[in-house]
């Protein structure tokens, strides 16, 4: 047994003992290193804000460092009182559903007559849309900030929804046009046999087919709206209109030395994109993943 | 085969979409050229100038640390940040032990607001009861705690640092780009010899390039439209030494100086532009030139 092992060479006996040589050890030790310290600074800060909430001002002040002696709520109480999240949190959902729901409802007819239709142009069309993507959104404020005006939307719901919808459409054509090419053109045809006409090939036959599609398309519409903070801070100007991002911007003002009050606050409004995160994960994973694969 | 058939359909189906893409993004790209060439101050008439507006911002302190700083963005970005995805990426396409719930975990903070991020940040950097300067202070570095975003050469790194960490994005478009690479490249490279370093250097970057060209030229167009961060942080400060030229462009555009505001907003989608371009062109040319030897 022993002359076995010592008739290979020093590599292949490394391999046999589970590569345990000085280097093998070292290596395995640097990739763990790195991948603990880009945990740490993923999730340490957050944890660490999610802490402070359950803490008294008091506590905080005297050691930011320390661990919060009892669970104290009231920072909670507060948060919602001084802040007005109520009313923050209901625009952020109205617009980022109401841009959601939009979007779809155009990309999708767009993208499926990109991916089941043949005509002059097109190529030239998709690309023009998609190379959307690359255009710096921010330089085009004033452009945007007039015709929202122009059109008497300025400081509304609408207007901003309007404005998001307009950005996502080069991202959503691209998923959603590149999702509905995979579907299998036979399943169409089928439809087409048994009568269907082009809006029921579309409403009844490759819509419901790429459900999978919409839902990654979707998730990064609404996540954009949720936290888009530009746009928001140009269009809109009363409380009334304002959303979740603008409303954490005036947080240092309205809760001024109330840090534990704000941090509180602060973890609200963190709390809707995280759930968003639990449950479309995989989809927002396979919606970056297949857009990495296609380029 | 349908060629003909569907027109009405086709064109009824593309009408909302193709409206709402003209008046977003094509009336706007060519309104911000054309009055870049204006005085226009948002009422009464416009006066054609030339580049006069051009030449003013050029001249301006605060336009040029702009310009600066927002190159150093898309550099940041394109090239450190993408590095840093792409190791961690090497190492999660290797499936170690957890590496779905790593690669979960990495990207948590792209779906959280960079306004909340900012924020978070402010209470990490901030000079009291900051987390930075009171573990600093703690371990008994007294001296190596200040104000961090208060100071003229920590501020700009302090603001890019926060956004750089975040690899989750990059690494996610990088691992897929490196999991679809054939496994057996690296079994027969392994028998060969190779090392896991060696192999990820000739076999992994090799064949990841065209996607890690695509994270860069994302990376690099999130550096130069960034404004979130540094708006909340620094508001451009201290001294100009974090502006950016969305930054500026804001103020212009509250000060009604449309002409300058679209003088600005045409050097920020040029610069754009051009160096997404010229980093595309330049790292295309060599994977071709390589691939002509292979």
């Amino acid at each position: 047994m022993s002359g076995h092992v010592t008739a290979m060479n020093p590599r292949e006996r490394a391999l046999l003992a589970g590569r345990r040589t000085p280097q093998a050890v070292l290596a395995k030790a640097a990739k763990w290193s790195v991948l603990a310290l880009f945990l740490i600074v993923t999730l340490f800060p957050l944890l660490w804000l999610l802490l402070q909430t359950f803490k008294t001002n008091a506590e905080f002040v005297m050691n930011p460092l320390a661990l919060p002696s009892g669970f104290y709520y009231q920072n909670y109480l507060d948060a919602v009182r001084i802040s007005g999240l109520p009313r923050l949190l209901m625009n952020s959902v109205i617009v980022s559903s109401a841009s959601t729901a939009i979007n779809m409802l155009i990309c999708s007819m767009g993208a499926f007559v990109f991916a089941r239709e043949k005509f002059k142009g097109q190529q030239l069309i998709v690309t023009i849309i998609l190379a959307g993507v690359l255009v710096p959104i921010i330089a085009l404020m004033l452009p945007y900030y007039r015709i929202i005006r122009g059109l008497g939307l300025f400081d509304s719901l609408a207007g901003l929804t309007l404005v998001y919808v307009a950005i996502n459409i080069p991202i959503s054509t691209f998923l959603l046009q590149g999702f509905m090419k995979s579907i299998p053109f036979e399943m169409e045809e089928a439809g087409v046999i048994d009568g269907c006409n082009f809006w029921q090939r579309y409403w009844l036959i490759v819509l419901p087919l790429s459900k999978l599609g919409i839902v990654t398309a979707g998730t990064f519409v609404f996540l954009f709206s949720w936290n888009e903070f530009v746009y928001a801070l140009l269009l809109t100007a009363s409380f009334t209109t304002r959303t979740l991002q603008l409303g954490i911007r005036d947080f240092q003002g309205q809760f001024f030395t109330n840090y534990t009050g704000m941090y509180a606050a602060i973890t609200l409004s963190i709390i809707p994109s995280v759930i968003v995160y639990v449950f479309f994960h995989e989809r927002i994973i396979s919606g970056l993943t297949s857009g990495a694969l296609k380029t | 085969m349908t060629l003909h058939k569907h027109w009405k359909g086709i064109a009824l189906f593309l009408l909302p979409v193709g409206v709402m893409y003209v008046t977003f993004f094509i009336y706007p790209l060519g309104y911000v050229f054309v009055v870049s060439l204006t005085d226009f101050r948002g009422f009464g008439s416009m006066e054609f100038v030339g580049l006069a507006n051009f030449r003013r911002i050029f001249e301006m302190t605060n336009f040029q640390f702009g310009l600066r700083n927002n190159l150093i963005w898309a550099l940041s970005l394109g090239f450190g940040q993408v590095a840093l995805a792409a190791v961690v990426a090497m190492i999660l396409a290797r499936k170690p032990p957890f590496w779905r719930f790593l690669r979960t975990a990495y990207f948590l903070p792209n779906v959280i607001s960079q306004v909340a991020i900012a924020m978070l940040w402010y209470t990490i950097y901030r000079e009291n009861f900051g987390l930075l300067n009171t573990a600093l202070r703690a371990i008994g570095l007294d001296h190596l705690a200040l104000n961090w975003l208060g100071n003229l050469s920590t501020a700009l790194p302090a603001v890019i640092l926060q956004q750089l960490l975040y690899i989750g994005y990059f690494m996610i478009i990088l691992l897929a780009g490196v999991m679809s690479i054939p496994r057996s490249l690296y079994e027969s490279a392994e028998i060969d010899g190779a090392n896991v370093f060696q192999q990820e250097v000739f076999i992994t970057i090799p064949m990841v390039k065209s996607i890690a060209v695509v994270a860069m030229t994302l990376a690099m167009a999130f550096g130069i439209r960034h404004f979130e961060a540094t708006f909340l942080l620094t508001g451009g400060g201290p001294a100009n030494r974090t502006m950016t030229l969305g930054i500026l462009l804001h103020r212009n555009l509250h000060a009604a100086n449309y002409g300058r505001a679209s003088a600005i907003s045409a050097v920020l989608i040029i610069v754009g532009a051009l160096i997404i371009g010229l980093t595309r062109h330049l790292l295309t040319t060599r994977s071709a030139i390589e691939d002509v030897k292979q």
